[in-house]
């Protein structure tokens, strides 16, 4: 626990530095978040070069308005992800190419990348974080786990789920509510 | 009186998995906007935010090319595009305060974009504002910050032209004023057109591209909406955060 809180004390200080235009800063920050962040887009795009042309706009985004980061609405690694997450979805939407992406089974998308995944983990210092949250995934009731990965994963919107899955629109987003809530309470005890 | 967040907590959870669309759009804008300066629901919003973006770490990361960051850093060598904040110490990060006031700094910096843009580039005019008569589907939603009062969201589909435009309890904007909205673009301010709230209220749509837009400012202006910004902005949203 301890060594998360000071991972985000260490995250949110090379954020400061950024804001003095400190390059070595910026290249901390970027060794440390954008192999996560290329998993993610790459996870939602299902591209290499998209994926990393989505990394390099949104660490750029960082680089040019650190400022837009506010402490108070989260972590800096949540909200790094969360301007890799958004660029994606848009991305795979603006195709239109999510019904054919969607097609892939949750269970096989959701396999370990190959290569080398374990060397860059300890690279990146945030095992024991993927640890808890693969966890706090796992002890979801499966029905609230399909709906948060289709629509956090594979880019999905509530409609589109509901349409894909036949299920009315009100329970898709009831389910996740429910998944969320579950994730957020799993979450609570990891330090920001 | 205890507000009801049922369809708020509901609508924002989905939001920060990306996933809202349809009318809820616009459910969830006319939920904030009637909820006012709700804590519950910036706290609502901020942890299921924080819970989203913590999902990415389920991920095995993936090796990506070191020479990115040079490539960053080579493409925006340049000085500051907003001014830098005073320097603060880790633990003020958390501080209610000091965001209050860092929020203040952050308009200023908007607004110090704005002035030196005014004197070195031409902005470019678009379209005036028209009435809303039943705002598109739209799939983001941001909302504005600043010193000035009353509630200001954003709502618009990225990739797609216009965007829908909610405010409530905004204070009139003097006599021959009009609020006026700025797209920055390239650290360039283009206008989106100009309000005047009733009874504090507006409900519009903005007939212009959000393409490119990096945040998002609202000026008190002449009535007769220039081109350029004369006055410092009263709410601005930072768009890259969405």
């Amino acid at each position: 626990m301890g060594m998360i809180d000071i991972s985000e004390a260490r995250d949110r200080d090379l954020l400061l530095r950024l804001r003095d235009r400190d390059e070595d800063a910026f290249r901390g920050l970027f060794a440390r978040y954008a192999p996560t962040a290329k998993a993610l887009a790459q996870r939602v795009v299902r591209q290499s070069h998209l994926a990393e042309e989505i990394v390099q706009e949104a660490f750029m985004a960082v680089w040019r308005n650190p400022e837009g980061y506010d402490a108070e609405r989260g972590s800096v690694k949540s909200w790094l992800m969360g301007m890799v997450h958004h660029r994606a979805v848009d991305l795979v939407r603006r195709e239109e190419s999510y019904r054919r992406r969607a097609e892939d089974s949750i269970p096989e998308a959701m396999q370990e990348q190959v290569d080398h995944a374990e060397e860059v983990v300890q690279q990146v210092g945030l095992p024991e974080e993927r640890r808890i949250v693969r966890a706090a995934l796992d002890e979801l009731p499966a029905e609230q786990r399909d709906v948060l990965t289709l629509m956090y994963f594979e880019g999905m919107s509530q409609s589109q789920i509901a349409e894909r899955t036949g299920l009315p629109l009100g329970t898709v987003k009831s389910r996740t509510l429910l998944g969320m809530r579950r994730m957020r309470a799993s979450l609570e005890g990891i330090e920001r | 009186m205890t507000r009801d967040h049922t369809t708020i907590e509901e609508l924002l959870a989905v939001q920060a998995l990306a996933g809202l669309d349809g009318d809820d759009v616009q459910t969830l804008a006319a939920e904030r906007a009637s909820h006012g300066d709700c804590e519950e629901c910036s706290r609502l919003e901020a942890e299921f935010s924080e819970t989203a973006g913590r999902l990415a770490f389920s991920l095995e990361p993936m090796p990506i090319d070191d020479a990115m960051a040079d490539r960053i850093l080579a493409e925006s060598p340049a000085s500051p595009v907003v001014a830098p904040e005073p320097a603060t110490t880790v633990d003020d990060l958390g501080d209610r305060r000091e965001r209050r006031v860092r929020g203040w700094q952050a308009a200023v910096g908007v607004a110090a974009v704005i002035a030196v843009l005014l004197v070195a580039v031409a902005v470019i005019r678009v379209d005036r504002t028209t009435a809303i008569a039943g705002a598109s589907t739209t799939q983001r939603l941001v909302t504005f910050s600043g010193s000035g009062e009353g509630e200001l969201a954003v709502a618009f589909t990225p990739g797609e032209s216009g965007a829908v435009l909610w405010g409530s309890d905004l204070p009139d904007p003097g006599q021959d004023k009009v609020y006026e909205i700025w797209m920055i673009q390239d650290g360039t301010p283009v206008s989106g057109g100009c309000f005047r709230p009733q009874d504090g209220q507006v409900a519009m749509s903005v007939d212009a591209s959000l393409e490119g837009t990096d945040a998002m400012a609202v000026t008190a202006e002449p009535a007769d909406c220039p081109s350029s910004p004369s006055g410092e902005p009263v709410k601005t949203a930072n768009l890259t955060l969405v």
